[in-house]
């Protein structure tokens, strides 16, 4: 397997992509003592291209691994990061890529990757409940933090209004609840 | 003061209610060589029916709220509740999350709160003992 | 056997660090027989909205000891991700000294965990007097703790642009002497746990996790590398003092010369972990740098500095039981952080229970699931279904625990007779 360097990296999604891809980022920092570099990949695709993405991924290494997928409500879209990591298993080689889209409010659909990345699972579960995006094709619908009880439609993660503020456990003493969300 | 209504040694149950562990852990070392609560013949049993003191550890979740007053009811009396650390004590750092049901007193009776993030083993002993002291005075009380 | 299988579904509660501490993790087993044939995940029980208290109502300094106590055993893995996703994402420099003294205290956390692991899985395959002895050891480390920092567990000594309090010349025989103490104990935890003939009957071709499978199911830590998988994130990726110590990924075949992916290879990463983290410690006393340990001593500044600040970040860590992953967002003038994701290693390694449980017996699943050393509080329950019959029966932690016990006494009078 080849190891790429961070701009041939952004280089061959650049290629693989075309049009779809939209920016990205390199950041670089020196560490301890010796100075050798700390570098992460941030690539920001097109939603329509997302599964292409993954693909090309798997390409750069075989098994990738996925830390987590983490989303942030940004007002009118929902920011969603997959965070791979390529090259482990060989000393001070490995890069973080993080792949970014933004998803519309209004449509919050997204394929599963489990079928590339059975591992995958989990964290589609966790966006899926905390967040409310739909995860088009996973395997197993089900809740995985939050109890089954809790009401549809409250998203922990969003600041728009639909989190869980309603729900803020008020202890015994105190008139309400301080913070809070965003009014 | 003799302790006469314990004719045999105290039998701890431990429960989690949603902790983080670290309070789980530092009543594990109490049992160890170490500190050995063993020693004054306390023992860790494996079911709430043989019970004399309940340990409960945690801020109370909601799927764990269920859970906590089962063990309570099954435990026979005469019974003792010993809440370990800062969440069970008042929600800790905690304290306002959508998933809490509030603190261990919230739902059932509490004889001796234990503070601390996690709390040492020699708090956790001297709790128990502050425990068996106060069944003793008003087991009494009662005679 | 019959033709037709006899369906029963039990559901187990199981306690992952002992039997009697019964934290939530609920194991719906399926079984045909004695058998394992099908298994569930499910998580959720000790769901405490961290995330959500760090977006909407902590500054991020709070957030690291929030951080702290999303589990008391990997208490500095949690602020140690976190500091350097805030430092990634707000553009922070480390003083050298920090990074060293962080990399002490991590390492003395590995010792403590592997330790506290150690006993447990004594326990859990019968031999208690082991899980006691185990436990005395690990208290030279806690001492050691508790006279550099202030406390067993939870030791606050994490800040965003460094580290609290500072390891001073004085207090470098102390450390010494405690891993001296180590050194010499390692050779006799070695052959209580490697060379005995029971444990290796029950721990050999028991909960095997294939190598392929552990890199599909993203599993991390001991886990996957005692599966061949060299992935440790200290060896792959630069961060803290790691990256000036080349450290190697330690995989079972260093010690037995093969690779089987069983829990008996994952007691031998952790065993070899241990003696791992004592000369690393040691190589760090010898090549501590001088200077500040923190870029920013005044908390107000600091606070007013993160407000300012803007960008994303990463931060990785390899905890005692795999990688440790936090992300951060930070908005410029915003007081809290914007987007804050946590992920706890036994988040990955539970995606690895089915497999490693499936076609074993029951009295194998204490110790199975007991090796990839899950941290329930770190990620949630686990239910394990198993679906043969529909009558439903209740097998509790302890009967479970009984079962296992039984397995070892079977083995050993087969042994003797």
């Amino acid at each position: 397997m080849e190891m790429l360097s961070p701009e041939e990296i952004v280089e061959s999604f650049k290629t693989a992509l075309a049009s779809d891809f939209t920016d990205s980022k390199i950041y670089q920092k020196e560490v301890a003592i010796r100075k050798n570099l700390f570098t992460s990949i941030w690539i920001y695709v097109k939603r329509e291209a997302f599964r292409k993405a993954v693909e090309h991924v798997c390409e750069l290494q075989k098994y990738p691994h996925l830390s987590v997928i983490s989303s942030s409500d940004r007002g009118d879209i929902v920011e969603l990061i997959y965070h791979f990591t390529i090259y482990y298993g060989h000393n001070l080689k490995e890069l973080s890529l993080g792949l970014c889209m933004d998803l519309p409010k209004e449509d919050l659909k997204i394929p599963t990757i489990t079928d590339v990345v059975p591992g995958a699972l989990f964290t589609e579960r966790e966006t899926q409940e905390m967040m409310g995006v739909e995860i088009v094709g996973i395997p197993d619908n089900r809740r995985l933090f939050l109890p089954d009880d809790f009401p549809q439609g409250v998203y922990p993660w969003r600041k728009d209004g639909r989190g869980p503020h309603d729900m803020l456990r008020v202890l015994p003493g105190r008139r309400g609840v301080r913070g809070g969300q965003n009014e | 003061m003799s302790l006469n209504s314990f004719k045999r040694a105290l039998w701890v149950y431990h429960l989690n209610t949603g902790s983080c562990n670290g309070c789980d852990i530092e009543i594990l070392a109490a049992l160890t060589p170490r500190y050995d609560i063993e020693r004054f013949g306390m023992v860790l049993v494996g079911s709430p029916r043989h019970a004399d003191v309940l340990l409960v550890t945690g801020p109370v979740t909601r799927q764990m709220e269920p859970r906590l007053k089962r063990v309570y009811e099954q435990t026979p009396d005469p019974k003792l509740v010993i809440v370990v650390g800062a969440c069970g004590s008042e929600g800790g750092v905690f304290y306002e999350s959508y998933n809490l049901v509030g603190p261990v007193d919230q739902i059932i009776p509490v004889d001796v709160y234990v503070p601390g993030c996690p709390p040492r083993p020699e708090a956790i002993i001297e709790a128990v003992v502050k425990a068996w002291v106060k069944l003793e005075k008003a087991a009494q009380r009662v005679a | 056997m019959s033709e037709t299988k006899t369906k029963t579904s039990y559901t187990i509660p199981i306690g992952p660090i002992h039997p009697a501490v019964h934290e939530a993790i609920r194991l719906d087993l399926g079984v045909d027989g004695e058998e394992i044939v099908d298994v569930d995940v499910v998580v959720g029980q000790v769901h405490r909205g961290i995330e959500w208290i760090g977006m909407n109502r902590n500054n991020p300094v709070q957030s690291i000891y929030l951080a702290e106590r999303v589990c008391g055993i990997c208490s500095t893995s949690h602020p140690f991700a976190f500091v350097q996703a805030v430092e990634h994402a707000a553009d922070i420099e480390v003083p050298e000294r920090a990074e060293y003294i962080r990399v002490i205290i991590a390492e003395l956390e590995r010792i403590h965990s592997h330790l506290l692991w150690a006993g447990v899985a004594a326990h859990e395959v019968g031999f208690d007097s082991v899980f006691y002895l185990v436990w005395r050891v690990r208290e030279k480390v806690m001492d050691l703790m508790e006279y550099l920092t202030g406390n067993r567990n939870s030791k606050a000594m994490f800040q965003i642009g460094g580290v609290r309090r500072d390891i001073t010349e004085e207090q470098f025989p102390r450390i010494k002497e405690t891993l001296e103490y180590y050194r010499a104990v390692f050779s006799q935890l070695k052959t209580v746990f490697l060379d005995d003939i029971t444990v290796r009957m029950r721990t050999r071709n028991v909960g095997i996790l294939k190598t392929e499978d552990a890199l599909k199911l993203l599993a991390c830590g001991p886990t996957t590398r005692a599966s061949g998988v060299p992935k440790d994130v200290r060896q792959d990726q630069a961060y803290g003092a790691y990256a000036d110590l080349e450290i190697k990924a330690i995989t079972p075949d260093v010690l037995t010369g093969t690779v089987v992916g069983d829990v008996y290879d994952r007691i031998v990463v952790r065993l070899l972990e241990v003696k791992q983290s004592v000369e690393i410690i040691e190589r760090c006393l010898a090549e501590m740098p001088p200077g500040a340990i923190l870029t920013e001593p005044k908390i107000a500044k600091l606070l007013a500095m993160l407000k300012r600040a803007e960008g994303e970040g990463v931060g990785r860590h390899e905890a005692p039981r795999g990688e440790c992953f936090h992300y951060v967002r930070l908005e410029a003038g915003e007081e809290t952080l914007t987007t804050w994701k946590i992920r706890a290693p036994t988040y990955a390694n539970l995606m690895s229970i089915p497999t490693i449980l499936k076609g074993g017996q029951i009295a194998d699943v204490p110790i199975a699931f007991a090796s990839i050393d899950p941290c329930i509080s770190c990620t949630n329950r686990a239910i394990v279904v198993d679906i043969k019959t529909n009558e439903k029966s209740f097998l509790s932690g302890e009967e479970l625990h009984k079962l296992s016990i039984e397995k070892t006494r079977r083995l050993k009078a087969g042994l003797d007779s």
